[in-house]
C-alpha cells in the first residue's frame, strides 16, 4: 500500500472535558478525494481542527505523509504542505486580495504564476487584486479561500464546507477544480460537506460522522452509496 | 437556589407569574460578612492601616466603575479619575470658599453629582456616537483627565493651581467612623454591581462588548446604553472623590489626572478584569502595600509593582481573581449565571410584528450604492407586501447582501429611498429600522460568543421586554416561530451552553431564532440555512412559509439552493451586476434562460437539493 497522505487512528477530541469526536479512523491516499458528511454539531469541523493542531488530541494518532504529527503545534503542521480552509473567518479582511494570496506563499516569485493558474478557475481574482478582501461578497470570499489554498501547491487539502453560500454554477466549477488538482498534482483532498450532490459528484470515498463517530463509509461509486448517506443523515 | 431543568419546552403562556432569579441571598451573605469585617476593623487594626484603608476603599469604588466599563462593556477608560477629581474638588471648593456647614456639605454633594453627570453626558456623547470606534472612546477618556487637570492648574487661587486646596474645614468625624462609612460604601457598591452585572440588563453590557453591530440590529441603542452607563459610573466615582476630600481635607490636581486614571486600569487588570471582586482586592493590596513600602523602598517600589504587573500578565492573564475563586470553590461550582431558564411561548396569537401594517412592507425607489468608483447597486426599484416570501437570487458578488444592508441601515445607501412599512428610513441607524419592523439575519453567523444560548435570546428580547437590572427572569418567553427553530435544530437542548461551543450551523440557527425573537414584520434573511442539513432546511422552510401565511410577515430571502427557493417562495427577483434584471413568479424566474446562463450552470450538481 502506498503512503497515506493523512491517516487517523482512534482519534478522540473535544473542547475541555466534552469529548466531541470518538474513535475516528481514516486514511486518505495521495490523489484521492475523500468527503466527510454529517449533520451540523456532529464533530466534523472539530475533527479538522484537531488534525491541524488547534484542538488537543485526547487519544489516538494523526499521521501526515508517514510522519507522526500528533500533538504538534499548528504552525509546524501548516508547514507540511497541507492547506486548510476553515469555515469561518479565514481571510485577512483588511488586507487586499493580493496580500491575502501573497501571505500564503513562501516565495513571492510564485505569486505571478499562481495567480495566472487560479485566474483560469476564478476570473474575478486577477481583476480585483487591489480590493480589500473584506469588501468581497460572501461567495467571493469563499472562492478566494480556495484559490489561496491552491496557490500553495499543497499535497493535502482540508476543506471545511466550501460550497456553503456559493451559487450553483460556482459549485460545479469547484468540483472540476478539485478534480483537476487531484489529477495534475496527485493532491489528497479531504472535504467536509453538507451538500450531498456536490460531495458525491466530486469524491472517491465517503464517511458519515454522527455524534462524533463514523457510522457509515464506503465508495462513492457503490450502487447504494447515495441511499445509505441519505438514510444516515436523516435520522 | 433551585436548579431549573435545562428546558421545559412548550411551557404554556400561563406562566405569567414567572420565577425571577437573583443572587440576592448570596450577595446579602457576602455583604453581611464584609460589613462585619468593616465594623470590627478599626478595633483590631493599627491606626496607620485604618487611615490607609479608608483611602483604599474609596479608590476601590472607582476601580469598580472601571471594571464595569472595561471588564464588562469593553470600554477601556483612563478617565474615571477625572470624575473622582470632580467630586473631590466639589467638596474642596465649596468648603474652602464658603466654609463648612451641613447645608454646604449637601450643596457640595449635589454639585459633585450634577457636574460629574453633565460632564459624563458630554464625554459619552463625544465618545459613543453611532459608529465611533472603541479606540476613539479610549482616546477621549485619556483627554478628559488631562483637560480637567489643565483647568485646575489654570484656576489660580480659586482652585489652588498645582498645589491644590488644603486646610479647609470638613466633617467633624473620627477616622474610625470614616472607616465604617467608606467600608460600607464599598460593600454597597460591590454588592449592587454584583447584582447588576448578573442581571438580564448586565448581560446586555457583555453583549455590547461581544458584538456591537448585532446589538444594534436587535434594536438596542448601544450609544444610549453606553452614555447612561458612563453617567452612572461617573456619579459613583464622584461620590468616592467627595468622600475622599471630606476625609483627607486636601485635594490636588493629581487626583483628577490621567496617571491616576491609568493606575486604576492597572489595578483592575492585576485583580482580574470582569470579576468585580478582583479589582477590589487588587486595589486594596496595591494601594495599602504602596503606603507601607514606598517609604522604605522609594525607587525600587515602582519597579516591584511593574514586575508584579508583568508576572501577573504572563502567568495569570485573567488576573488574580480566578486564582482566589479556585481556592474558595475548588473550581467545581457551576456558575449560576450559566444556568439556563425554562423556555416558554410569549403569546399564542399571531405575531403582531413590531410595526406591521402599511401599504407596502418594503418599498425601494431608485436605490443606489457605490464604494468610491465601484458601483454595487443601481436603480433598484421594487415593492413587497405583507405575506410575501420574496427570494433574492443572483450570482456571487451581484450585490445581494449590500441590498439587505441598505434596507436595514439608513446610512448604507448612496442614493434613493427605502420605505419599511411605509416609514421612510431616511439616514436612520439600524436600531431605528428595527423599530419600523426590520429583522435582519446576517450572512455569516453573527452571535455573542461569550454568552449562553438562553442569554443570547434574552438579549434579542431586550427591545420588547425591558430587562431587570437586579434579577434574571426564570422563564425565557419566545414567539412560537423562534421556539420551533430551536426545536428543529436541537438548540433547545443547549440553552445553558456557551455559543462559542456551537457548530457553525447551530450558530446560524441561533441567529435566526434571535431575529425571530425580535418579532419583526419584515424579515431579511441572508442565507439562513447555510450550514444546515436538508431535513433541517426543510423544517426551517416550513416555518418561514408559516410566518408569511399565518402571521403576515414579509420575508426577503437570499438563497442559492434553487430547489429550496422553488418550494417556499411566492415571488423571485434576480440581481445581476447590481441591477434588478428579473421579477416574477417562481416558475418564470427559475426556468428562465437568464438564470440558467448567469447562475445555475449545467444543473447536474448545483441546482439539486442537498
Amino acid at each position: 500500500m502506498s503512503t497515506a497522505a493523512l491517516e487517523l487512528a482512534d482519534v478522540h477530541s473535544g473542547y475541555g472535558e466534552a469529548v466531541v469526536v470518538r474513535e475516528v479512523a481514516l486514511d486518505i491516499r495521495p490523489g484521492e478525494i475523500f468527503v466527510l458528511l454529517g449533520k451540523n454539531g456532529m464533530g466534523k469541523s472539530t475533527l479538522l481542527k484537531t488534525v491541524m493542531g488547534f484542538l488537543p488530541l485526547l487519544r489516538g494518532r494523526v499521521r501526515m505523509f508517514d510522519e507522526d504529527i500528533s500533538g504538534m503545534q499548528p504552525h509546524r503542521i501548516a508547514r507540511k504542505a497541507v492547506a486548510y480552509t476553515p469555515q469561518e473567518q479565514a481571510l485577512f479582511q483588511d488586507l487586499t486580495v493580493e496580500d491575502n494570496l501573497r501571505l500564503a506563499l513562501r516565495d513571492d516569485r510564485m505569486l505571478k504564476p499562481g495567480v495566472d493558474r487560479i485566474g483560469a478557475f476564478f476570473p474575478f481574482i486577477p481583476q480585483r487584486m487591489k480590493q480589500r478582501a473584506g469588501t468581497l461578497s460572501g461567495g467571493e470570499q469563499k472562492m478566494l479561500l480556495v484559490a489561496r489554498a491552491l496557490m500553495t501547491r499543497p499535497r493535502l487539502m482540508l476543506v471545511d464546507e466550501i460550497s456553503e453560500g456559493l451559487q450553483p454554477s460556482v459549485i460545479e466549477k469547484l468540483a472540476s477544480v478539485f478534480k483537476a488538482e487531484r489529477e495534475q498534482s496527485s493532491t489528497a483532498i479531504l472535504l467536509i460537506e453538507q451538500h450531498v450532490k456536490f460531495a458525491l459528484a466530486v469524491a472517491d470515498r465517503y464517511a458519515v460522522l454522527k455524534l462524533g463517530e463514523i457510522v457509515d463509509r464506503g465508495l462513492v461509486g457503490a450502487a447504494n452509496a447515495e441511499q445509505s448517506i441519505t438514510d444516515h443523515l436523516a435520522v | 437556589m433551585s436548579s431549573v431543568p435545562a428546558a421545559e419546552v412548550g411551557v404554556p403562556a400561563a406562566s405569567k407569574h414567572r420565577r425571577r432569579r437573583s443572587d440576592l441571598r448570596l450577595v446579602l451573605g457576602f455583604s453581611a460578612a464584609a460589613l462585619v469585617l468593616v465594623a470590627v476593623g478599626p478595633y483590631v487594626l493599627p491606626d496607620y492601616l485604618v487611615n490607609n484603608l479608608v483611602r483604599a476603599f474609596l479608590y476601590a469604588v472607582v476601580a469598580l466603575t472601571v471594571d464595569i466599563l472595561w471588564g464588562y462593556t469593553g470600554v477601556l477608560t483612563f478617565g474615571q479619575s477625572a470624575f473622582f477629581g470632580i467630586g473631590a474638588y466639589a467638596a474642596g471648593l465649596v468648603f474652602t470658599h464658603m466654609g463648612f456647614s451641613p447645608a454646604h456639605a449637601w450643596l457640595a454633594f449635589g454639585a459633585a453629582i450634577l457636574v460629574s453627570a453633565l460632564v459624563a453626558v458630554l464625554v459619552g456623547w463625544l465618545s459613543f456616537y453611532h459608529g465611533a470606534s472603541p479606540l476613539y472612546a479610549s482616546v477621549v477618556s485619556l483627554v478628559l483627565p488631562i483637560a480637567v487637570t489643565q483647568l485646575l492648574y489654570s484656576g489660580g487661587t480659586f482652585t489652588g493651581s498645582s498645589s491644590g486646596l488644603s486646610g479647609f474645614a470638613s466633617f467633624d468625624i473620627e477616622m474610625n467612623t470614616w472607616f465604617w462609612i467608606a467600608g460600607a460604601f464599598l460593600v454597597l457598591v460591590t454588592g449592587a454591581a454584583w447584582m447588576f452585572v448578573r442581571s438580564d440588563a448586565g448581560r446586555v453590557l457583555v453583549a455590547i462588548r461581544e458584538n456591537e453591530p448585532r446589538c444594534e440590529y436587535l434594536g438596542i441603542n448601544v450609544s444610549r446604553v453606553k452614555i447612561l452607563l458612563l453617567v452612572v459610573m461617573a456619579v459613583i466615582a464622584a461620590m468616592a472623590g467627595y468622600a475622599f476630600a471630606g476625609v483627607q481635607m486636601v485635594v490636588a490636581p493629581e487626583y483628577a489626572g490621567f496617571v491616576f486614571g491609568t493606575e486604576l486600569v492597572i489595578w483592575v487588570a492585576l485583580g482580574g478584569r470582569g470579576t468585580l471582586i478582583g479589582p477590589v482586592i487588587g486595589t486594596l493590596l496595591i494601594d495599602v502595600s504602596t503606603a507601607y513600602l514606598s517609604g522604605n523602598l522609594p525607587f525600587i517600589w515602582k519597579l516591584i509593582i511593574g514586575l508584579a504587573f508583568v508576572v501577573v500578565i504572563v502567568a495569570l492573564p485573567q488576573g488574580i481573581a480566578p486564582l482566589v475563586k479556585r481556592l474558595f470553590r475548588g473550581g467545581g461550582a457551576v456558575d449560576p449565571a450559566k444556568q439556563a431558564p425554562a423556555l416558554g411561548i410569549a403569546r399564542e396569537e399571531p405575531l403582531a410584528g413590531l410595526a406591521g401594517g402599511g401599504v407596502h412592507a418594503i418599498s425601494l425607489h431608485d436605490v443606489r450604492k457605490h464604494f468610491g468608483s465601484l458601483v454595487v447597486l443601481q436603480g433598484i426599484d421594487f415593492q413587497a407586501r405583507r405575506g410575501e416570501l420574496l427570494s433574492l437570487v443572483g450570482p456571487n458578488g451581484a450585490g445581494k447582501t449590500t441590498l439587505m444592508r441598505c434596507i436595514s441601515d439608513g446610512a448604507e445607501r448612496s442614493g434613493g429611498t427605502v420605505l419599511v412599512n411605509d416609514h421612510d428610513i431616511e439616514r436612520k441607524p439600524p436600531y431605528d429600522c428595527v423599530a419600523f419592523g426590520v429583522g435582519r439575519k446576517f450572512q455569516n453567523a453573527n452571535t455573542f460568543d461569550a454568552l449562553t444560548v438562553a442569554e443570547s435570546l434574552r438579549i434579542a428580547r431586550t427591545r420588547l421586554e425591558r430587562p431587570s437590572v437586579w434579577t434574571r427572569a426564570g422563564v425565557l418567553e419566545l414567539p412560537e416561530a423562534a421556539l420551533k427553530v430551536m426545536q428543529a435544530t436541537g438548540l433547545d437542548q443547549k440553552l445553558g451552553g456557551e455559543v462559542r461551543h456551537l457548530s457553525h450551523g447551530q450558530k446560524q440557527a441561533l441567529e435566526l431564532a434571535m431575529v425571530l425573537a425580535l418579532e419583526p414584520s419584515v424579515l431579511l434573511l441572508d442565507e439562513p440555512t447555510a450550514g444546515l442539513t436538508k431535513p433541517e432546511r426543510m423544517l426551517i422552510g416550513q416555518i418561514l412559509v408559516e410566518l408569511t401565511g399565518k402571521h403576515g410577515l414579509c420575508i426577503l430571502l437570499v438563497e442559492h439552493d434553487l430547489d429550496f427557493v422553488r418550494e417556499i417562495s411566492s415571488r423571485v427577483i434576480v440581481l445581476h451586476q447590481g441591477r434588478l434584471v428579473l421579477d416574477g413568479t417562481v416558475t418564470e424566474v427559475v426556468e428562465s434562460e437568464l438564470v440558467r446562463t448567469i447562475y445555475a450552470g449545467g444543473g447536474r450538481i448545483g441546482g439539486a437539493a442537498r
